[in-house]
């Protein structure tokens, strides 16, 4: 009877989707069809302490190659194994039924508020389980979300819909506020975490699932208390092809190098920063200790990082407004540019999956195949045919401008702005599964698609026609005469600058603009940040709720079978009460 | 009713204005009285009335820092012709939306209204009351720009005022690109007015001022310095219903003049 009570409890609130948010609609439309709210994701709220500061959520999606182990032997025996076998069968039944999922999550949008005090009690008890959650399964394709919220990062399984997470790591001493993952991570730590207090953890994220506390278990700690710096850490990032490099931007404009091998107890002492307006790099004086490197970047923090997929450049946004591109093996500024005006807070490259997958396989072989030769010879030629053969050229930055900027690498400059949030722009990303539906592959008309999320709540999409923006602005103001009297200026607009050169702030008049193709209102919060993966646009708010909108071409393959299974899961009673019966479990 | 911070700006710039242009006069006549015949008769044909009506407007410090010109600009729908009217401002007094920027707020400002129905416009040419287009720009942007967000707005379902406790960003950096200069004008953050409160009828004021690189914290006697980051934690509230109550109500730009003439 226990169980009943709380299956309803239960459904509804995995089914009310937005309980503080009814205004919200669960779908938008775009071109090629609608993209459909599919699951939300979020954390325990009533359990964060936000003691050590404000934190702005930010996800990493993780692939776990193959299924974590159980942790826990099955014992049938036990009501907890007992309600988690049927969660896994509701699990499969939900993985193979993607488009009923879809459905019934929509349909019980609109869901009772009275409902929702209910869901947080769900949540509550979920939480207080963390020793059941090693053992949830999921379907197969080992896909996490990772978060920050509050003192803690929350672990989801982006295929469940289960809206909240199925591991929290609680931080005692400080918040964290950034991390990154690696599939490809030898030895197994393969997760980075970066915490306010300027300290960083290297964990392997297989190790985290299986334990049952709510601690971090096997971590490397580098920073320690803030050793080596004590501003807060902003973005981190494993190095592409790096072998267990890693970077870690800071607040106060710079950034280290570590290298996970390396031992973390003996700390590197770096010289003072003589300009504090100049970059500089400096190394580590001995070969055994981390961090092995210091880039003292800018003035002010330094707010996102990103590696262009092959890991050639680094590109970095700060308080200073400047985007700079790093060639990072010869540590040396390639180009950069100032924001419209204040600071930047997030970039992106443009990336597509299949040269990814290409260049990483390139990589791995050249580690296995010649492990002797760090030859840069092999390097320079295969940026080369990174550069010519994917489109490494494009850089999204957002900012405080409320403008979604498009970065040339070949003309070293900004060559679009995009203009529709109306607030500022805190995440960017290009949509590399997307393809153009006029492509033939000829590249006459190269699109690209990309999307931004901002503080006014709202997901842009915008597509990028090519001849769009390489060809340079040439038009007059309307019913003007061309007003380029400051000649300096507009010829100055076309040139490629020198190499190593930051731009100055563009005139409002020069750069080409852009309007969004698609604006939707996704969240009642501001958003912190946006991914696309192969069947999903996931966006994040900054208070640490997620939302995963199907594409379109998702929903329609599955609908065929999504029937069926919405008929079977609505015959099979006992199913669902018993899926309920593990979050009763829970509490 | 609450105390305006708004308001009492506006009293006290304009009693300032007030005063030195007493005092302006009463230099002048000072000046008058002592001055030679000579000297008089040789300024005579410029300022042939110097005690009466046509003087010039007095340019005193108050306005070389914040005023600025506005071009109001109205377009009757019938006759197309455009009204072009100037107005001058010691601050701009802007519409908030929930989870918006100043530069939107901005945008919306100058941004083209239609005037119909009960509020159509007096066209001197039609002379008659038309439809009409209207938008603002800024002709000539202040040296110090003030920004007032209206945060207490009369609701008429309510029939009272209320406190708009709406998360409005303001960056630390800002340009005016509606301007009718050529170049851009841009503008630095130095200082914030905060009201403490949820309500139009109590609160509390304290103020963010940048001073030599540092940003200062003042509430009543209490000074303290902060981060530049904290500045950000008065943009104001995402949620109607939030515990911050803090929010950033006149904001305090100055020109960056020399290097955005370059
Ligand atoms: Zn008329």
């Amino acid at each position: 009877m226990i169980n009943t009570t709380n299956g309803m409890i239960s459904t509804s609130s995995s089914s009310t989707a937005n309980p503080q948010s009814p205004g919200l609609k669960t779908y938008f439309k775009t071109p090629e069809g609608r993209y459909k709210l599919h699951y939300e994701k979020t954390h325990l709220s009533g359990l964060l302490h936000s003691a050590h500061g404000k934190t702005v959520t930010q996800v990493t999606l993780a692939h776990l190659k193959d299924k974590p182990a159980p942790s826990t032997p099955t014992a049938p025996t036990s009501s907890f194994s007992a309600s988690s076998g049927v969660r896994s069968a509701a699990a499969r039944l939900l993985g193979a039924g993607n488009g009923s999922r879809a459905l019934s999550f929509v349909g019980g949008n609109g869901g009772s508020k009275s409902l929702s005090g209910s869901s947080r009690i769900g949540s509550l008890g979920a939480s207080s389980s963390s020793n059941s959650i090693t053992n949830t399964n999921f379907d197969g394709k080992g896909t996490y979300l990772i978060f920050n919220a509050g003192d803690a990062i929350f672990i989801s399984d982006l295929n469940s819909q289960d809206k909240d997470p199925i591991k929290s790591i609680h931080f005692s001493n400080s918040n964290p506020i950034c991390h990154a993952f690696d599939q490809d991570a030898k030895d197994g730590h393969d997760l980075l975490i970066g915490l306010i207090s300027g300290d960083v953890y290297s964990v392997s994220l297989r190790q985290q699932l299986q334990d049952v506390g709510k601690k971090l278990v096997g971590a490397q700690h580098y920073n320690k208390d803030s050793s080596v710096n004590s501003s807060r850490c902003t973005s981190i990032a494993w190095v592409p092809g790096g072998e267990g490099a890693f970077v870690v931007a800071h607040a106060d404009g710079n950034l280290y190098v570590y290298e996970k091998n390396k031992d973390g107890a003996a700390e590197s002492s770096f010289p003072v920063i003589k300009d504090q307006t100049q970059f500089s790099v400096a190394h580590a004086r001995y070969s055994k200790s981390n961090p092995i490197a210091r880039w003292h970047i800018c003035q002010g923090s330094i707010n996102s990082i990103a590696f262009s997929i092959d890991g050639t450049y680094l590109a970095t946004v700060g308080r200073d407004g400047f985007l700079r591109v790093f060639d990072y093996s010869k540590e040396q500024l390639v180009c950069g540019g100032k924001s419209y005006y204040g600071a930047l807070l997030c970039c992106a490259w443009r990336c597509s999956t299949f040269f990814y997958t290409v260049a990483c396989c390139l990589l791995r072989l050249k580690s296995i195949l010649f492990p002797q030769i760090p030859s840069l010879l092999f390097d320079i030629e295969y940026s080369k045919f990174l550069l010519n053969s994917i489109d490494a050229k494009y850089i999204l930055t957002g900012g405080e401008d409320d403008l979604v900027q498009v970065w040339s690498m070949e003309d070293r400059k900004v060559v679009a702005w995009g203009e529709g949030h109306n607030s500022w722009v805190s995440g960017v990303a290009f949509d590399s599964y997307w393809s153009s539906p006029n492509s033939d592959g000829t590249g006459e008309t190269v699109m690209y698609r990309f999307g931004s999320v901002g503080q006014d709540t709202q997901l842009l999409l915008w597509d990028l026609q090519k001849d769009e923006i390489v060809v340079p602005l040439r038009r007059c103001p309307p019913g003007g005469s061309p007003t380029y009297s400051a000649g300096s200026q507009s010829s100055h607009w076309d040139n490629v600058s020198p190499l190593g050169t930051l731009q100055p702030a563009p005139s409002m008049r020069d750069v080409p603009k852009i309007s969004p193709l698609v604006a939707h209102r996704v969240h009642t919060e501001p958003l912190s940040g946006l991914i696309f993966t192969e069947e999903s646009v996931l966006t994040v708010c900054r208070e640490g709720h997620i939302k995963i909108w199907i594409r379109p071409g998702v929903v329609e393959s599955q609908s065929s079978n999504s029937e069926s299974m919405l008929s079977t899961s609505s015959k099979d009673k006992p199913l669902l009460s018993s899926k309920v019966g593990s979050s009763s479990y829970k509490q | 009713m609450h105390q305006d911070a708004h308001e009492f700006l506006n009293f006290l710039l304009n009693e300032l204005v007030d005063i030195l242009e007493k005092e302006a006069e009463a230099a002048k006549a000072d000046a008058a009285e002592t001055s030679s015949p000579s000297e008089k008769t040789a300024n005579g044909p410029k300022n042939p009335q110097a005690n009466g009506v046509l003087k010039e407007p007095l340019v005193t410090w108050v306005h070389k820092n914040f005023q600025g010109i506005l071009t109001n600009e109205t377009r009757c729908l019938r006759c197309e012709t455009v009204t072009a009217r100037d107005e001058t401002f010691f601050d701009l007094s802007l519409d908030i939306e929930q989870n918006s920027s100043i530069t939107s707020c901005l945008k919306n400002f100058s941004s083209t209204e239609t005037l119909n129905a009960e509020d159509k416009f007096f066209c001197d040419k039609c002379c008659s009351l038309q439809e009409a287009q209207k938008r603002m720009k800024i002709k000539k942007p202040p040296h110090i720009l003030v920004i007032h967000l209206k945060r207490f707005k009369y609701i008429e379902q309510l029939g009272r005022y209320k406190k708009l406790s709406y998360r409005v960003v303001f960056p630390l950096e800002l340009k005016l690109s509606n301007t009718m200069e050529d170049a851009d004008s841009e503008y630095s953050l130095f200082a914030v007015v905060v009201h403490v409160g949820s309500g139009p009828n109590h609160g509390h004021y304290i103020s963010l001022v940048k001073s030599h690189n540092h940003w200062l914290f003042f509430d009543d006697e209490n000074v303290e310095m902060i981060d530049e980051s904290a500045v950000q934690t008065f943009f104001g509230s995402a949620q109607e219903y939030s515990s911050n109550t803090d929010h950033g109500y006149i904001l305090f730009y100055e020109s960056l003049g020399a290097s955005s003439k370059s």
